[in-house]
């Protein structure tokens, strides 16, 4: 059975971003329909987020300083534009989030505490809690919550984005909306590893922006986080355990520090690649030492063998995603807008310093997009779609279940998954490897993907988010090799030096004509490091003293 | 690949858990009202399901695996 839904804005996603975005679309008074794969409330990595940056004057903070933090500790790529942005409108987002009844952290005598990252200040969210208020908030407003259907691609007409076609997860219907705008908030591109919770985030709205024809950028940038090797991927589950968290106040997670194989700590101020080099070297394997007070508690030894590349694929906030042509969250397609890890902002730069800035950036570009969504509906008479476009894209979505034979999604994903997850291919980088790898991702993309096969619903959604998988390995490969430097997450063990000012750039992409084309995009002159200070003063973290 | 039951005594069919997995893991058994783990493969470890039914009728080991799992280095 087929569905068809009217709306003014469409949201994708329903996260952080795409709640806020979905909250201020409503509050224009438009109509709103909030769609996500999961449930909202339980979906994305917003009931995990644990700390919101808010940028108060009053409290003593210097904007300069703020951006400042970003420009050295992202190594010059960060976007002071959005810096700015984001950073003026936190506390305003931090004033809605407190009378939507959202508790935060205050330290013993009854004032908010404070934490700090380098010069910028964080504030302690309650995990879990903040997902809650956003779906309470989202419902109270009167924005339809449309939960558990993917949405698998965007319909354009003409191109503008006039709408998206989606897939629920027990049903065989499909779900086509029209909508006059449509905001994009699907969070990261990951490749499902299970040391995050970033499990479902298959980069779903990059890649449907990409197939629509849109601009992204940043995508050479994938983060770093490490993980129990035994068990991987508990970290979280413990972490979330808030009442034991509020128990342990004071002590944190209780992380005294890395250790290599030789009994050497490692430095792990900001998230470079340390752990990757020291494994790289022959110094694995590694071992967190925690405080063992705490481990007791948590019911684990104090000394905890860890692994690399658990987000595997995600970058590190706002860096990977779709380009913004100005600062209302508009992309380079009429009518789609795109807010939070899902837009491109460059926050943070070549690499995350901080903490509490994703959630802030999701809020703010949230808030952004759904106010600049809600009044581009204005200039909307009616939305035509060409019927034999969208009988073939029907077909398309619906095709991995009509396919007698082929691969199963699960075991593509599984070999995607060894490609890319081990440490020397996304992390210590190197054009032969990443060329390598792209021939083998070609491979799936051209022969695999196109013949997956699903049983039923739930399969034909996790074939999508194979075929949206392979695309973002594409992308996060070709843009690897694009950027011929290091900065940041991004190591090439083949240009292992900062190159200015060749590389004050942007790396962004598009499709054309078929093919992936790849372009520099130069950052403003006004933002580069001055040039006349040696290397040594314009990079203070160097990869292994190079 | 980590959840491992839920307790045919203690579900009491409040379709939590299916309606929350972001993982879609879960179905109902209609006839008994019971919740199912359909897609055990696909569960990524996030918990929700444990931390959210109202009665602790389902068990995530974190230690127990099905297969072997990929990791960075080794």
């Amino acid at each position: 059975m087929e569905h068809v839904v009217e709306t003014d804005v469409l949201v994708i996603g329903g996260g952080m971003a795409g709640c806020f975005a979905a909250i201020k679309a409503k509050g224009s008074g438009v109509e709103v329909i909030l769609v996500d794969k999961g449930y909202v409330s339980n979906s994305g990595s917003t009931p995990f987020a644990s700390s919101y940056a808010v940028f108060n004057p009053e409290w003593g903070h210097k904007l300069d300083d703020w951006i400042n933090q970003h420009t050295i500790g992202g190594e010059y790529l960060n976007n002071r534009e959005w810096n700015e942005i984001v950073f003026k409108n936190s506390y305003a987002i931090y004033q809605d989030l407190v009378s939507w009844g959202m508790r935060f952290h205050r330290n013993e005598d009854g004032e908010i505490f404070r934490g700090r990252s380098i010069v910028a200040e964080w504030l302690r969210l309650e995990q879990r809690k903040i997902s809650q208020v956003l779906r309470k908030q989202t419902i109270a407003r009167g924005v339809k919550i449309m939960d558990r259907i993917m949405i698998t691609d965007l319909l354009t007409q003409n191109g503008r984005v006039v709408g998206a076609i989606g897939i629920p997860r027990e049903s065989y219907d499909l779900y086509i909306f029209k909508a006059k705008a449509t905001v994009i908030s699907t969070g990261c591109a990951g490749f499902k590893p299970v040391g995050w919770p970033i499990t479902e985030l298959t980069g779903d709205g990059q890649a449907m922006a990409y197939r629509a024809g849109a601009e992204l950028l940043g995508n050479e940038f994938v983060d770093v986080h490490s993980t129990w090797i035994n068990p991987p991927g508990s970290i979280y589950p413990i972490q979330c355990r808030i009442k034991e968290r509020e128990k342990l106040r004071g002590w944190g997670w209780g992380t005294q520090g890395i250790i290599n194989a030789e009994g050497n700590k490692i430095p792990t101020r900001y998230r470079h690649i340390n752990l990757e080099f020291e494994v790289h070297a022959g110094r694995a394997p590694l071992i967190s030492e925690m405080n063992p007070t705490a481990a007791e508690h948590y019911g684990v030894d104090h000394r905890i063998g860890i692994v690399g590349c658990a987000t595997l694929g995600m970058a590190n906030h706002t860096t990977e995603g779709i380009s913004p042509i100005n600062t209302k969250c508009a992309t380079s397609l009429p009518g789609l807008y795109a807010a939070g890890d899902s837009l491109g902002t460059m926050l943070v730069g070549a690499v995350y310093s901080g903490r509490g800035f994703a959630t802030a950036c999701a809020s703010v570009t949230g808030t952004l997009a759904g106010l600049n969504a809600a009044e581009y509906t204005l200039q909307v008479k009616k939305i035509i779609m060409d019927e034999e476009k969208l009988a073939k894209l029907k077909k398309n979505v619906s095709a991995p279940l009509e396919r007698k034979g082929g691969f199963s999604p699960r075991w593509v994903t599984q070999v995607l998954q060894n490609l890319l997850m081990p440490y020397f291919i996304l992390y210590i980088k190197h054009g032969k490897r990443l060329s390598a790898t792209l021939t083998l991702v070609e491979f799936l993309r051209d022969h695999l993907v196109p013949k997956l096969t699903a049983n039923d619903p739930h399969e034909l959604r996790l074939a999508h988010e194979t075929k949206n998988m392979v695309l973002n390995a594409e992308i996060k490969l070709r843009s690897s090799l694009f950027r011929t430097e290091s900065r940041g997450c991004h190591y090439r063990e083949d240009y292992p030096r900062r190159d200015d000012p060749t590389w004050l750039a942007w790396v962004k992409l598009k499709e054309e004509k078929g093919k992936m084309k790849l372009w520099k995009e130069p950052i403003p002159e006004k933002w580069w490091p001055d040039l006349s200070k040696s290397y040594e003063e314009r990079y203070l973290n160097r990869f292994s003293r190079v | 690949m980590a959840i491992e039951q839920i307790d045919f005594e203690l579900c009491n069919g409040c379709r939590i858990c299916v309606k929350i997995c972001p993982m879609d893991v879960f179905r109902m058994d209609e006839k008994n009202k019971k919740a199912i783990i359909k897609y055990p493969e696909d569960c990524m470890l996030c918990m929700w399901c444990a931390l959210d039914c109202p009665t602790k009728a389902i068990t995530v080991s974190i230690r127990i695996k099905s297969s072997p799992l990929m990791v960075s280095w080794g």
